[in-house]
């Protein structure tokens, strides 16, 4: 409510302000009719907008001269320099309210008050008898506004902005950002230059500050959105004959102003579905046990670049039963696989389009044009809804919206060699067109391919954009990327290849363009240079792919899926040597495509960068590493990290057979049936056992070691370093160990425990340590820490 | 009427734009291609942080010869909130009108005909002051 209020007084404000020539311009002629009205106007708004907030001092004299200048405007009472003088002294007395208002003081009626209102009243009587008694209230009041107004400067804290201007702002940034990307660029050309890189990074820092606080200025609180909802509560509820609550949580959860436009429709048709169809009748509620007045509930939250809005009541839930009775007669689905679904799937039904529980339609909801609406037109501005419902209990919806409109997360593909961006959101699976697990086949005209089982559509871009026939397209060379729509109609669309992860700023095409149907916006790539934005559901309707094949056999599989949800999810790749390898999916985190120069090997130890990252490698025993690029795969135990080079990536299987245990070679569990060939399956725990790297401890021990001594700086520390140690500076006022060398001072401060080192290899016999004797010097650094961290 | 003209060859005639509306003229650089797009839109070239749809205006007018310069001028206008570049074989200078718009007898011939406002007189001599929106609604066939 505070922002409505803030709102309020602004727009108080700046009516004053606008009035402020008006009412000179009235005073040096009061029977101005055109200024009358302007007037009129504003006092007619500020008493409207105070029966709203309850100011009733405020609406007292705002009604005062309304009703005052009502009487000029009717022509039943001339407008003179005394009623001209009142209403001005009525008008800066509002100005004064706004900012006690804002300053949250209370508004007392007073002495002046009284008189202003009255100077107003006796304005006819006054006209008679005496025309300076209107005026002294109003010097009066001038007095007392004197320090009030001093205080206003303060007070004011925000100003209106036109929204044009904001977006011009952002577009400037943008500009900066990609001159900023220019320069980045000719910067790393020239080489190193310290005195240029520096105030450089600045910049930079800078740039990307300013322009998270610019998209700060587009955000607007969810309250914008929740203070209009209970109105909407209110009435549908009376309409309906149900008594409804409304309770919000996270109205300061801030969203692009663009984006809160987008989803009002939607969230307002959710909330006619609770009334409507959730929330039962008062009487029905008692009979229920429940509270007779029906809650709905609204809690939004931040999570990262998305908001979470959660939509529930408390109502009767979804009764799934006659759900599936209409998908029944509507023909969307038969009898025996509404049987076969789960509640959650039968949930689900209530997003296809032209179902609705409600058995007559009402005014209100029930005609059938609903969910499916609300679910695509959710989807378009790239969110999602779920929805969950327990019998009795309730109907929660959730849906995830991005924090604005304008950014898309999308993955950028290459046909015909330009750059495309996907959103991907739709995005499923991607898939190589080599993979054996790919089989093409054509009907009439349509490619199909079927994989996993399943036989989906297939599309080549470049056939859609018509870059490249259809017929001279070499299907196995393309990449897969495997569509799945708010429809859930899937299809695979081949790409040449598939590049990046990209977060892009869509920007609106040319009505020419749009035409094509076939480009949802365009984008400009850090360097400057244009890519379009593929508008997947609209190719899909062009080519009759919505609701041809629908998404019926992909259930069943999904049926099937879950019954052998015991099987283990394996990778299937070829080694080096060209020999066919399994290794268990959980462990796979990505597959890398690296060039050579990422590689260093010497000897026994091999290493890749990865983004930044020295890895282990692996799989170097089956082969040599090929020329050029190389694929890994990125291995994960759940703490440390290594990669695996192959030299192709086949595909995930399921290992349904029985693993036969070959003791011989400890590098594999086992060997296993993978369509009917056998396969090696990689042993995780001997292959981490092997490469994986020491695990940084969390919490170092703390060792002291001589200060002055250049032998225990420079190889003593690293030795103790890694062995887990921190080296203790003169500050710590504890550690857990301190090294003294004979012949040095003793290091500074307490410790627990103490190694003493001497520099001959003679035994000394004073339970000293050779200082070469590195083996002996390792082992009781190790008992210290083990001892220590126990 | 003095309004002033940007004075440019489309198809190897002199036309103008109303240079009022014309934001800049510039010299196109690279341009991404659109794939399944009429032929008259050449597809996107970056200005400032903008993508500019690039119109070939001989293309637009209906003729069968693209635009033919090696330095690429266009004239970036906004339509609709969209910018556009105007790309014409040439680009000179601006110059002022020195006479109302006049209709021709007997029309402009082919092409011309829709997309014309009409004739003015300029220093040079007459040209036909082009109209920006038939302009990239495109050839007739595509704009019907």
């Amino acid at each position: 409510m505070d922002e409505l209020l803030a709102d309020f007084i602004a727009e108080t404000r700046e009516m004053l302000e606008q009035s402020g020539t008006e009412l000179v311009a009235w005073e040096a002629d009061p029977s101005d009719k055109a200024r009358i009205d302007t007037i009129f106007r504003f006092v007619h708004t500020v008493k409207g907008n105070c029966g709203f907030f309850d100011f009733p001092l405020l609406e007292k004299l705002s009604h005062a001269a309304e009703d005052a200048l009502a009487e000029c405007r009717a022509g039943r009472r001339e407008a003179d320099p005394a009623l001209v003088t009142a209403v001005l002294a009525i008008i800066d007395r509002i100005g004064e309210l706004a900012d006690l208002i804002e300053a949250g003081e209370e508004l007392v009626e007073d002495e002046n008050d009284k008189a202003l209102i009255a100077a107003l009243e006796a304005d006819a009587a006054i006209e008679v008898q005496s025309d300076v008694a209107p005026v002294e209230p109003v010097s009066d009041d001038q007095d007392d506004a004197a320090p009030t107004a001093a205080k206003r400067n303060t007070v004011q804290r925000s100003i209106r902005l036109p929204v044009d201007l904001l977006d011009e702002v952002m577009k400037g940034v943008s500009d900066m950002v990609l001159a900023r990307n220019d320069l980045a660029r000719r910067l790393r050309e020239a080489g190193e230059q310290p005195t240029i890189d520096g105030p450089f990074e600045r910049l930079s820092a800078i740039l990307a500050d300013v322009r998270t606080s610019i998209t700060r200025m587009r955000m607007q609180r969810l309250e914008h959105l929740f203070s209009s909802l209970p109105r909407l509560v209110r009435d549908l509820s009376s309409e309906l004959g149900k008594q409804v609550m409304v309770d919000f949580e996270g109205g300061e959860v801030e969203l692009d102003r663009e984006m809160i436009e987008m989803i009002r429709d939607p969230l307002t048709h959710i909330i006619r579905n609770a009334i409507d169809h959730g929330v039962e009748t008062p009487a029905e509620r008692l009979k229920n046990g429940k509270r007779e007045i029906g809650l709905l509930r609204f809690a939004a939250r931040q999570s990262g670049n998305q908001i979470s809005l959660l939509v529930s009541d408390d109502g009767g839930g979804i009764n799934t039963e006659r759900l599936g009775q209409k998908a029944v007669a509507a023909g969307i689905y038969t009898q025996s696989e509404i049987d076969r679904m789960s509640d959650a799937q039968k949930h689900q039904l209530i997003f296809e389009p032209g179902l609705s529980t409600a058995d007559e339609v009402s005014a209100v909801s029930g005609r059938g044009v609903g969910m499916d609406v609300v679910r695509a037109n959710l989807e378009r501005v790239g969110g999602s809804i779920t929805v969950s419902s327990k019998p009795g209990e309730g109907t929660r919806f959730h849906l995830h919206l991005p924090l604005t409109l304008s950014i898309i997360a999308t993955l950028t593909v290459s046909s015909g060699g330009q750059n495309y961006a996907i959103p991907r959101s739709y995005i499923e699976e991607i898939v190589f067109g080599s993979a054996n697990t790919v089989e093409f086949a054509q009907a009439g005209a349509r490619r199909l391919i079927t994989f996993r089982g399943r036989r989906v559509p297939c599309l080549s871009l470049a056939d859609v954009l018509g870059t490249e026939d259809n017929e001279r397209c070499e299907w196995e060379t393309k990449t897969l990327v495997l569509v799945r729509l708010a429809s859930d109609d899937v299809f695979a669309l081949a790409v040449d290849r598939v590049h990046d992860h990209e977060d892009v700023v869509v920007k609106p095409i040319a009505p020419a363009i749009m035409q094509t149907k076939l480009y949802a916006g365009t984008t400009l790539l850090d360097d400057g240079t244009p890519m379009m934005l593929i508008d997947l559901p609209s190719i899909a309707q062009m080519r009759g792919l919505v609701g041809e094949m629908r998404s019926k056999p992909a259930l069943a599989e999904e049926q099937a899926q879950q019954k052998t949800k015991d099987a283990v999810p394996l990778m299937l790749f070829r080694g080096l040597d060209g020999r066919r390898r399994a290794v268990r999916l959980e462990l796979v985190r990505r597959i890398d495509t690296v060039s050579c120069e990422a590689f260093d090997i010497d000897g026994k130890r091999a290493q890749a960068v990865i983004d930044g990252r020295i890895l282990p490698l692996a799989g170097l025993e089956h082969g040599t590493l090929p020329e050029g690029r190389c694929r890994l795969l990125r291995l994960s135990d759940g703490d440390s990290e290594l990669v695996y080079a192959v030299s192709e990536v086949l595909d995930a299987a399921e290992m349904t057979e029985e693993l036969v245990v070959s003791a011989e070679d400890a590098s594999i569990e086992g060997v296993t049936l993978v369509e009917g060939k056998p396969v090696p399956l990689i042993d995780g725990h001997t292959l981490f056992f092997r490469h994986s790297a020491p695990k940084r401890i969390e919490h170092p021990l703390k060792c002291r070691i001589p200060q002055d001594s250049d032998w225990a700086r420079t190889i003593l520390e690293p030795l103790v370093e890694a062995a887990g140690y921190r080296i203790a500076d003169e500050d710590d006022e504890d550690a857990d160990l301190a090294i003294e060398i004979a012949g040095n001072a003793a290091p500074h401060g307490p410790a627990k425990e103490t190694i003493r080192l001497r520099p001959d290899p003679e035994d000394a016999g004073d339970g000293s340590i050779y200082r070469y004797d590195r083996e002996s010097l390792l082992a009781e650094l190790k008992r210290v820490r083990t001892g220590r961290a126990a | 009427m003095n309004d002033l003209l940007l004075m440019c060859t489309i198809a190897g005639r002199d036309a103008a734009i109303p240079a009022l509306r014309v934001q800049t003229v510039l010299e196109i650089d690279a341009i991404t291609p659109i794939p399944g797009t009429p032929d008259f839109i050449c597809g996107l070239t970056p200005l400032r942080s903008q993508a500019l749809t690039v119109v070939d205006c001989a293309l637009a007018l209906g003729f069968d010869q693209p635009c033919s310069s090696p330095e690429r001028r266009a004239a970036v206008v906004e339509v609709d909130g969209h910018l556009y570049a105007l790309m014409v074989d040439s680009a000179q200078d601006v110059s002022e009108a020195r006479s109302d718009l006049v209709a021709i007898p007997g029309g402009l011939g082919e092409g011309w005909q829709r997309a014309g406002l009409g004739m003015v007189e300029t220093e040079t001599g007459p040209v036909v002051l082009v109209d920006i929106e038939k302009i990239i609604a495109g050839p007739p066939a595509l704009a019907a």
